[in-house]
């Protein structure tokens, strides 16, 4: 499962923290692209990978470099193929934040919250230690310091 | 909060096949919605028209560097546009948006901390086919 900073300071020193995803994505993910990131491009932007730079418009069916793709898809992608790395979580729709808070693992930071409509079990990790929280009022209530 | 947009109430712009649309009925417009609706493809072609009008002054994450704050003070009668927003835009510059009557703003992203802004300024992205063309418009989020 994913884990979440809410603090920047939270972020262990040894881990890359990345704010700019579509930059990320641009010099680093979209080489390491393969048949895993076909339903993740499908469902969030409803694009068609085409080749390895390449997807097909949702909008007229031209082909396009993979950089057009979507800020939230691209953090869904570099959160995937980058599992050591945390990434800004602020960029992404409803539709993408319920594909990373499915993913097998993972690292995002947001100082807000921000939790799909239907989530299930993830971590939270702070200065005191990380740990697991489940539902949407339970992980609400850590963001906002309501514990 | 509901205040009238002080540039224009219609912005419209074309690119190759994709037709911007766009009815403004407040000062702060912040377009939100789902990823891949196509906000920062219609940003790209806003950009596209600044480069031959003036009154459209945009900014984006290859801004990230910028002083937003002291640019935007120093410009009157403006349509500003922001996309990447949530990451562009501090407190700060969030509260002098807030303040600023002498322009007007666009704003792509999904925080709306610190803009006083309500569900009246909230909008979506939608588009539709009109025969070989893409019409890009928005409507209440809410």
């Amino acid at each position: 499962m994913i884990t979440i900073f809410k603090d920047r300071d939270d972020i262990p020193q040894d881990k890359d923290y990345v704010e700019l995803n579509d930059v990320f994505f641009n010099q680093n993910t979209a080489a390491r692209l393969d048949g895993n990131a076909t339903r993740i491009i499908d469902e969030i932007d409803g694009s068609k990978l085409i080749g390895r730079f390449r997807i097909q418009s949702r909008f007229d069916d031209v082909a396009l470099d993979i950089d057009r793709l979507s800020a939230g898809c691209k953090t869904v992608l570099n959160v995937m193929y980058y599992p050591d790395k945390v990434f800004c979580l602020k960029e992404c729709g409803n539709n993408a934040l319920e594909l990373i808070y499915g993913l097998r693992c993972g690292f995002v930071y947001s100082d807000y919250a921000l939790i799909p409509f239907d989530v299930g079990k993830v971590m939270v990790q702070t200065k005191e230690g990380s740990r697991e929280v489940s539902g949407y009022e339970e992980l609400r209530e850590w963001w906002d310091n309501e514990e | 909060m509901k205040s009238k947009p002080v540039v224009t109430g219609h912005f419209t712009t074309v690119h190759t096949s994709f037709l911007v649309d766009f009815e403004f009925t407040n000062n702060i417009t912040i377009l939100t919605g789902d990823s891949g609706t196509g906000k920062t493809a219609v940003f790209s072609f806003i950009r596209e028209c600044a480069a031959v009008n003036s009154d459209i002054i945009c900014f984006n994450y290859l801004d990230y560097q910028k002083d937003i704050r002291e640019i935007i003070s120093r410009v009157e009668g403006k349509l500003i546009v922001i996309d990447n927003a949530d990451i562009l835009l501090d407190d700060d510059i969030r509260k002098y948006i807030s303040l600023d009557g002498r322009n007007q703003y666009l704003i792509i992203g999904r925080n709306p901390r610190n803009l006083f802004t309500t569900r009246e300024n909230l909008f979506e992205m939608v588009s539709r086919r009109a025969g070989e063309q893409t019409v890009f418009s928005i409507k209440p989020y809410l």
